[in-house]
């Protein structure tokens, strides 16, 4: 009797989360992710509490760095329009970006509880500047600023590439507390191979008019959202976009104790920092983590918009999207202290290098690249699970495109009246669509053997038939909520395969008559990827140590994201 | 998204009563010809040699085909299929434990998978009906023991599509027919249900119109009709066109009493579903059934939501993801958030161009953290190009023909996926070249490596797992389970734990139906004779935690990981050799074991985990099994 009670209690909040992701995506119009951070050569942080709020309606206490009130930092990337906010804690810590070579100030201010004791920044992978006598505390591992007090680290920023930075201070406590982030370090400018940033290479972004604008797409054409034009000083590191996952699991059994006994010292009052019951005993073992993060937050709310109003201390999203063949950089970093097998659902991903530090190969002649560049050829694994170890950082290359489907992604149908059903698919030298004709075109890097090939059998709507397929009838599945409402790759696609357009197929039938007799599949339970609008290929990325995927015992949650390629129809806006 | 669907679906039940007449909710399909694979030109029940691409010429529907000449012909690969069901079942765990599992079991090759060997078969072997089954079989019919005798297994031989029948023949009269050209316009009394492309035999007629047609149009408006053919008012669906080459503007036959229009019988997907549910439902396997294709096949994978008669509260889907295929499609990507998932009680098809080579593997994504613990996880290995290269030429050469063709290409200049560029010899050469190594008689590749570096004598397919079974306990009894406190206690190589491992042949299981089953199809020994390679197939997909896997006494050399090659884009091999792998769920890698000079006996595969050791209470077993050298 008890266990069914349970069960129903347990069935209403998941309900109750379905229901809170169908708001959140019904509020966010669209917000997407890029690798938003603060840039520059100095930084004034500081470490502070507050709380981060999860999708079970929970607010965790929690610690964090921040940006110090007096500090104004520079966002980036600039065409981001909400540089709202470097708050004075966030999870993850504000991301930095530098450029290699520079020299790089970091001041931490600790406006922790006392009862915290100390904390510090450990740069793993970075060689500090010596520190002055007086600057910070002495700690085990670095220099550490004492409660209300300030330490500054100064470093030349080294090779290019992703990090960790995080506290090097009770770290079982701490960093379990929120205390991480991420360093991110650009290539020099006058080492960014010239072939990543000439027209040649294959990019939405250089010396082309794309669709949108050829189309009068309302809003704007599609931008630059990219820190650098390469990952590393390196012409096969060059890339189109790119996002940055941080993974940490949180325990919230930790955070409820190191709460209460901050308060109870508070309470206490007359405590100096380290006196005898002055200091938190929080015991971080046996760790039971319940919440399993991307950039502090749990799916849902990580594809809600960076710095979305309502998560203050979470500004940072996780929420990709891209255009067929689109080079996606992704930089991961694992926080935590448990390795998560992250699986990205749509292709592999070259691992560039790990810790900032460039993979390549033991022969150093040199590769010429199509795109122009040469260099000693990569040699990092392409791994389709990208397994992150705590504190380890990597930057990886993603892209997809529908080579090798064997039928056509786009349903295009040579007897379509639509213009865009029978655009034309000049194959490259390797068998793309992205010719100078093709850039303006709704397939723009298409890929050209399967064109015009259809899947389905016989079916309905405007797009080819006769392929090898049958689709069951549409009463007979469940729509995803991400499902695009048709097999078949973008908007114009999805309206000519489900729709009643009526006259549009030229081939004859009664196109008429089929109308409203059998339907199509319907995508009425799509709560995000409006088959009219975006209609993109869905992918899940998410932790495949499947428990992770949850948010404390609820499916879904935690660690999941969906990745969407999207046709060119779709201006991917990542502004918000 | 799973308890959501359970307030959903009363009103996709209300809508499916409404429009039950034009569904077909079991379908299984196998064509025998396709556009990539025509029966004119492939015996697509074969695989044949390869020796260059695929010529593709435009074809008349404005898509490219196979050259149709031919002295030009040169398909490449063939047609598989494979029909799973997706349900529940129980297993028996190491300690004698029966477990209740969520899971997929055979409906198609169940002879072959009770042997051991992939479900997939061509469409010769898998369009066929079967004999009479019965639950369990051929664990029923076969009346095992364990371990299964040889000559038990002998008596079952089916491995066609379970439940496949021949569609019912169709005869309508026709009314009007007549041809303007070469296109015949036919207008019949009732509909016989005709789509594009549809075979259709005219008898009666008198004329040439009498023969074995393939229909044009189907759903032809009659006021579409041109000048010289009336109009007789009939229903679209009544009427249909086909083109007749070998007459032109043959006469007007009009109100025949013997001209007819049929449909033949033939496979056409439609099932009879009293086999399906007889043998699909309780017939879980772990690891699921095993797939295998090769490189240029289509296959063609139907799942089968049987139900989960354990869970009747549950109105669970299932779906198959292809994990780790490259450039996949969203709508066959089998999560079903980002496409669909097929219903209890109806089919859906998988279709798949085969991916390059490697080591993949499968599970169903319904609620991954449940449907994966409770068992829904199997093994596919796509088998490379370079196997059908014939015995004595050369392997550099071969590779060399695959980057002719974009689709088969690798080029590490324009392609950063690109995984197995041409060989370089030593990291100090110029250039890569042949180190003359020519396809051997026998064995077979793990990759196209183009220098026959990943030959093996034998493959076995290893699937690393683990069960939780409180997890599986509440499961199986209504109570919601707990994910975060998810604890595996028997920790599964194919399914079993030592020392079942090491039984050889199928284990079965006695469910509630009173029947046995097959629950446990895969034995994990590695057998090989003395101075063979042995290719592991390693895969995990345990949910929870990391698993390490050691060889006592033989040393690993790795030549893949995550189902490509690993090779360096200057064309270096990058293999290594090792004491022990380790994987998290989602994670696959091929290991060579070398046999050369080692001698014959018993070697372990083991976990170091120490307490992976152990089957739930027992502080014996877990994940350890036996290689044996002969």
């Amino acid at each position: 009797m008890r266990a069914m009670n349970m069960k129903k209690v347990i069935v209403r909040t998941q309900l109750l989360l379905a229901a809170m992701v169908a708001m959140a995506m019904l509020l966010a119009v669209s917000a997407y992710a890029a690798a938003p951070g603060i840039k520059g050569t100095t930084f004034s942080l500081v470490a502070a509490p507050a709380y981060l709020t999860q999708p079970d309606g929970q607010a965790v206490y929690s610690w964090g760095y921040g940006c110090a009130t007096t500090f104004t930092p520079t966002y980036a990337p600039s065409n981001l329009s909400r540089t709202g906010f470097c708050n004075t804690m966030q999870v993850p810590g504000p991301t930095l970006i530098v450029t290699e070579g520079t020299q790089v100030t970091v001041t931490l201010t600790n406006n922790l509880p006392n009862a915290a004791g100390n904390t510090s920044i450990l740069f793993p992978g970075v060689t500090l500047n010596a520190f002055a006598s007086g600057n910070g505390t002495p700690g085990l591992l670095t220099q550490e600023a004492a409660p209300g007090q300030t330490v500054t680290y100064t470093f030349t920023a080294p090779s290019p590439g992703t990090r960790a930075y995080y506290s090097g201070t009770q770290s079982d406590l701490q960093v379990e507390m929120g205390m991480y982030g991420a360093l991110i370090v650009l290539p020099d400018p006058t080492k960014v191979p010239g072939a990543c940033t000439s027209p040649a290479i294959r990019t939405n972004l250089y010396g082309v008019t794309d669709w949108a604008t050829v189309n009068k797409v309302p809003g704007a054409p599609e931008q630059d959202y990219r820190l650098a034009a390469s990952a590393y000083d390196h012409p096969d590191t060059c890339y189109d976009r790119e996002y940055l996952f941080q993974f940490a699991e949180m325990d919230p059994r930790i955070h409820t104790q190191a709460e209460a006994q901050v308060l109870a010292i508070q309470a206490k009052g007359g405590c100096t920092a380290g006196a005898p019951g002055c200091s938190l005993e929080v015991p971080t073992e046996p760790y039971h983590p319940s919440y399993f993060l991307i950039n502090g937050r749990s799916m849902p709310d990580d594809m809600d918009p960076n710095y979305a109003t309502q998560y203050p201390h979470q500004p940072y999203n996780g929420d990709p999207h891209m255009h067929p063949g689109e080079l996606t950089l992704i930089r991961v970093i694992g926080q935590g202290r448990w390795q998560h097998p992250f699986h990205e659902h749509g292709n592999h991903v070259r691992i560039l290098g790990r810790d900032g530090n460039l993979i390549l190969s033991s022969t150093t002649s040199q590769i010429t690249y199509a795109n122009g560049g040469s260099g000693t050829g990569l040699a990092g694994p392409l791994l389709f699970t990208t397994t992150t170890t705590p504190g380890l950082a990597f930057d990886g290359i993603f892209y997809w495109t529908a080579k090798g489907l064997n039928w056509d992604a786009y349903g295009h149908n040579p007897s379509s009246k639509d213009s865009n059903a029978t655009p034309a698919c000049t194959p490259d030298a390797n068998g793309y669509n992205t010719g100078a004709a093709a850039q303006s075109a709704i397939n723009y890097f298409e890929w050209c053997q399967d064109h015009n090939k259809p899947v389905q059998k016989a079916p309905f709507g405007d797009v080819a038939g006769g392929g090898p397929t049958t689709l069951p009838d549409p009463n007979l599945f469940t729509n995803g909520a991400w499902y695009g409402g048709s097999p078949y790759l973008g908007p114009d696609a999805t309206t000519r395969a489900t729709g009643c357009n009526t006259g549009a197929q030229a081939n004859g039938s009664a196109q008429g008559a089929a109308c409203g007799q059998t339907g199509s599949t319907p995508p009425s339970g799509t709560i995000a990827n409006s088959p009219s609008t975006e209609a993109g290929f869905a992918f899940m990325w998410h932790s495949h140590n499947e428990r992770e995927i949850t948010t404390n015992n609820i499916f879904p949650g935690g660690m999941l994201m969906m990745m969407l390629v999207d046709s060119r129809e779709y201006v991917i806006d990542e502004t918000n | 998204m799973r308890k959501p669907y359970q307030v959903w679906m009363p009103i996709l039940l209300v809508a499916f009563a409404a429009v039950a007449a034009s569904a077909q909710s079991f379908r299984v399909q196998c064509p025998t010809t396709t556009i990539t694979h025509p029966s004119s030109l492939n015996n697509n029940n074969a695989e044949p040699t390869y020796s260059a691409p695929t010529s593709l010429v435009m074809g008349p529907n404005g898509y490219l085909i196979p050259d149709p000449n031919a002295t030009n012909a040169n398909v490449n690969g063939a047609i598989k299929c494979q029909q799973i069901s997706g349900g529940d079942g129980y297993s028996t765990m190491g300690d004698g434990t029966q477990t209740y599992m969520f899971s997929f079991g055979p409906l198609s090759g169940l002879a072959d998978i009770a042997n051991g060997l992939p479900g997939t078969q061509f469409p010769s072997v898998f369009n066929v009906q079967g004999p009479k089954l019965f639950p369990g079989d051929p664990a029923t019919t076969d009346n095992p023991t364990i371990p299964v005798t040889p000559t038990q297994l002998a008596g079952f031989t089916y491995n066609g599509a379970v439940g496949l029948a021949l569609n019912v023949a169709n005869l309508v009269s026709i009314y009007d027919i007549v041809e303007i050209g070469h296109t015949v316009y036919v207008q019949t009394n009732s509909p016989l249900g005709l789509s594009d492309g549809d075979p259709v035999v005219i008898s009666g007629t008198g004329l040439a119109y009498d023969g074995n047609q393939n229909v044009l149009h189907a759903n032809v408006l009659g006021n579409t009709f041109p000048a010289g053919v009336t109009n007789y008012g009939f229903a679209a669906v009544n009427n249909f066109t086909f083109t007749l080459s070998t007459a032109t503007n043959l006469a007007d036959v009009n109100t025949s009493q013997t001209a007819v229009a049929g449909i033949p019988a033939g496979y056409d997907g439609h099932v009879d579903p009293r086999p399906i549910m007889d043998v699909g439902v309780m017939n879980g396997n772990i690891p699921a059934p095993l797939m295998a294709i090769d490189e240029d096949d289509e296959f063609f994978l139907t799942l089968t939501n049987v139900g989960m008669i354990m869970r009747p509260d549950l109105f669970e889907q299932h779906t198959v993801h292809f994990h780790g295929y490259p450039n996949a499609s969203s709508f066959y990507d089998g999560v079903p958030d980002a496409s669909v998932a097929i219903n209890i009680g109806a089919s859906f098809t998988y279709y798949y161009l085969a991916p390059d080579a490697g080591t993949y593997f499968w599970h169903c994504h319904i609620t991954p953290p449940e449907h994966l613990q409770m068992g829904m996880v199997g093994q596919l290995y796509v088998r490379p190009r370079q196997n059908r290269v014939a015995a004595g030429n050369s392997l550099f050469a071969a590779l060399q023909q695959q980057e002719k063709d974009n689709r088969t290409k690798c080029d590490s200049t324009s392609d950063i996926l690109c995984s197995n560029p041409l060989p370089r010899q030593l990291p100090t050469d110029a250039a890569p070249s042949d180190n003359g190594v020519t396809r051997a008689s026998t064995g077979n590749y793990a990759y196209n490596d183009g220098d026959g570096s990943t030959y093996y004598d034998v493959e076995y397919p290893i699937q690393i797992h683990g069960f939780d079974p409180n997890f599986h306990f509440v499961g199986m009894t209504f109570n919601p389970e707990g994910f975060s406190d998810m604890k595996d206690k028997y920790f599964l190589l194919n399914g079993r734990s030592y020392p079942d491992t090491v039984t050889p042949g199928p284990l079965f299981t006695q469910t509630v139906d009173g029947s046995n089953h097959f629950s446990q199809p895969l034995s994990a020994i590695i057998n090989m004779m003395q101075g063979q390679k042995a290719l592991l197939r390693i895969s995990d997909l345990d949910v929870s935690e990391y698993q390490t896997l050691a060889s006592l006494g033989i040393p690993m050399k790795v030549v893949g990981y995550n189902a490509k090659l690993l090779r360096d884009q200057a064309g270096n091999n990058l293999y290594y050799s090792t004491n022990s792998i380790t994987l998290a769920g989602g994670e696959s890698l091929d290991v060579i074991l070398d046999s050369t000079g080692v001698p014959k006996g018993t070697y372990y595969l083991y976990t170091p985990n120490l307490d992976h050791l152990s089957n739930d209470a027992e502080n014996f077993g877990g994940l350890m099994t036996e290689v044996h050298v002969n």
